[in-house]
């Protein structure tokens, strides 16, 4: 306990500095300044305003990262709320209810309860993550090639299995993933992969034109080419943001649970912020009185899934920051900005780097506590903000996505990689071929590779290494016994019932 | 995106191209071709000391075979085909053509002429897009240009074309 304790003081120590407040701060209101505009969702602009941070101290930089990420998360439900267009998929449920909220003239009722829900959920989380950090990365650090192999196998499957739509599509997705990090030098042998004799591919491809050609170009095109939904802005002015006595009763109990669910569903491989929400909606139907009431403006049906996307959001740093594992798209960033700091993410930073780390967790809670005070008082703004058209609001997109690439490494051959990746995004969309997967593939394919070659060596090429470790062979099973219950029909009836909700 | 079958289309070739799993299937399919032709030269070595080519390969096998369970799939199944096409799709085209344009533009003529191109050439991709607001836009991007990234974080981009 003594530990927990120093552990966070150190962390408050290094965050509260002015200049990492000031990052904390400038992070939020980028990523909610992003977030708020609809059709730029988290993945991408965390992708876009990345660079950006390429320029910081590694703390300062995660700091402002996270920031954005929260800002994004949050912005999205401004969206949701005023406009019935969610800005990012984990907001989709909270279009539901919010949007009903807004026109019976709660708006602010709504927006207030999706951002105390969010911070109480965030505070939780934090706290969580302060907790079982250390222990999982004790297990982390026990953890040899084949285990760390076996998990990237269970990390993968299970973002399939939690992925919208075909299981099949979906892996085939992992691999393309798998198939891009391996362009490129091999590492262990030096012979060059995939790169069609061209030497500007010898160094392979960067994470971040994927990312942003496949999350933000592919957006854009997909957006020009079939408009979205009507945009349903309410211009009456936003008051009244005190919730009845009524309101409130009905939502703390929505909070609490929507912070329980969330804060179990972020941790798990695949999970994250859109699977929290969604469950969280899909529970407080059930445990409501009167489930008529949900889809007419039930204020529990934003407290719930905003909190439980809040402290999904903020618990999937776990396993990212424990055993280097990304859960989801935006875990797949945050390693990469990590390597690209000089850190190798896994077990090792939080002992190697301990301010780096706890600085980390301490600036979560400020950043949550940030984005309750840009929200509320600044709503008038980001309102106005969401009067500008698409029209106008491409071509900004279109230009951060291209100079956030350029100046990655003054490099313009990367922006036409990321415009290439562009079309395979729209392309992609209009398969229904779901792109996260694709990412986190391609995160972990060269370290599973690496993985898989140093086990190999170990047992000299026999296979069962991977079945005759205890921890491995847990892994594995778990991973097996995922896709098996997934391929159940009842099961699958459910999971599309939990993604159709929306 | 919702998808909306057409049930009275005859299933003939064309329309079974309609089908998204159909196409996913065949894009899996030829990337995993490409795959294996292009790592047809790579040296696997054994499972203990594994080659350049060893886990490439592998990966291409198996994406193979899921591809070719995709397209079965979109063969089989009741099919969810592709929505009509949109009548306006030069988006497709001109989204990367202006990323090119300022991906080419910006070494030789400075990022002021490649903000200009890539604005102007991206403007075209949008079915209504205003002169008037064009060239705001292209003002008040370059002018967030320069000082964010110019004179704030003092990146070296070139901000003048090459005398």
């Amino acid at each position: 306990m003594g530990d927990f304790v120093g552990n966070i003081m150190l962390g408050f120590g290094v965050a509260l500095t002015p200049i990492n407040l000031g990052f904390a701060f400038v992070g939020c209101l980028v990523g909610t300044l992003v977030g708020v505009l609809p059709g730029i969702g988290p993945v991408a602009t965390v992708a876009m305003l990345l660079p950006l941070t390429f320029y910081l101290e590694p703390l300062s930089g995660l700091i402002m990262l996270a920031g954005i990420f929260y800002g994004a998360q949050y912005g999205g439900s401004t969206t949701a709320i005023l406009v019935n267009m969610p800005g990012e998929t984990s907001s989709v449920v909270t279009c539901i209810d919010g949007h009903q909220m807004a026109r019976n003239g709660r708006a602010g009722a709504a927006l207030t309860v999706a951002a105390l829900g969010s911070f109480f959920a965030g505070t939780v989380a934090t706290l969580l993550i302060a907790l079982f950090s250390p222990p999982l990365a004790r297990i982390g650090q026990s953890f040899g090639a084949p285990e760390y192999f076996s998990l990237m196998v269970l990390g993968l499957i299970a973002a399939v299995v939690l992925a919208h739509g075909s299981i099949t599509k979906a892996v085939a997705m992992v691999l393309l993933g798998l198939l891009l990090g391996l362009v490129g030098t091999d590492g262990q042998t030096g012979g060059a992969r995939f790169t069609f004799g061209a030497i500007i591919l010898s160094d392979g491809i960067g994470f971040v034109p994927l990312a942003i050609g496949v999350f933000g170009l592919g957006e854009v095109i997909a957006n020009l080419i079939s408009p979205q939904h009507r945009r349903d802005l309410l211009t009456s002015k936003v008051s009244n943001m005190w919730l009845t006595r009524d309101e409130f009763r009905q939502s703390w109990p929505a909070v609490l649970r929507g912070t329980a669910i969330g804060s179990v569903l972020g941790v798990l491989p695949g999970g994250g912020a859109t699977l929290s929400a969604f469950a969280g909606y899909v529970l407080e139907k059930k445990v409501a009185r009167d489930p008529s009431r949900f889809g007419k403006g039930a204020i529990e049906g934003v407290a719930g899934p905003e909190s439980a996307n809040n402290a999904g959001a903020q618990t999937s740093f776990i396993p990212m920051l424990t055993l280097g594992i990304p859960g989801n798209a935006v875990m797949a960033l945050m390693i990469g900005a990590l390597t690209i700091h000089g850190i190798q993410p896994g077990p090792q930073v939080m002992t190697e780097r301990p301010t780096l780390f706890w600085g980390m967790v301490a600036s979560m809670w400020i950043g949550n506590l940030m984005l309750v005070v840009i929200n509320l008082p600044l709503i008038g703004m980001w309102v106005q903000l969401l009067k500008v058209p698409y029209r106008m609001l491409y071509l900004a997109i279109l230009l951060f996505c291209a100079i956030g690439v350029y100046t990655l490494n003054n490099n313009a051959f990367e922006v036409i990689l990321t415009a290439v990746f562009g079309v395979l995004g729209y392309v992609l969309i209009r398969l229904e071929c779901e792109p996260a997967p694709m990412l986190l593939g391609f995160i972990l394919g060269p370290l599973m590779e690496e993985n898989l070659r140093r086990a190999m060596r170990i047992s000299s090429g026999d296979p069962m290494i991977f079945v005759e470790r205890p921890i491995s062979l847990g892994l594995l099973i778990a991973a097996g016994l995922l896709l098996l219950v997934v391929a159940l029909p009842a099961i699958r009836g459910k999971r599309e019932e939990v993604f159709k909700e929306g | 995106m919702s998808s909306t079958g057409l049930p009275s289309q005859r299933s003939s070739a064309l329309s079974l191209l309609r089908r998204k799993n159909v196409l996913a299937g065949l894009l899996f399919i030829v990337v995993a071709a490409i795959g294996l032709w292009a790592s047809r030269d790579y040296p696997i070595g054994t499972a203990t000391r594994m080659g350049t080519g060893y886990v490439p390969r592998l990966l291409c096998w198996i994406l193979l075979a899921l591809g070719v369970l995709v397209f079965l799939q979109g063969l089989v199944r009741n099919a969810v085909t592709l929505e009509p096409s949109p009548p306006i799709r030069r988006a497709i085209i001109l989204v990367p053509a202006s990323l090119l344009a300022f991906a080419l533009a910006i070494g030789p003529l400075g990022v002021v002429v490649a903000i200009v191109l890539l604005v102007v050439v991206g403007a075209f991709a949008g079915k209504d897009s205003r002169p008037v607001e064009v060239v705001a836009a292209a003002v008040v991007l370059i002018v967030l240009t320069l000082v964010i990234f110019v004179w704030g974080i003092g990146l070296p981009i070139p901000v003048w074309p090459d005398p």
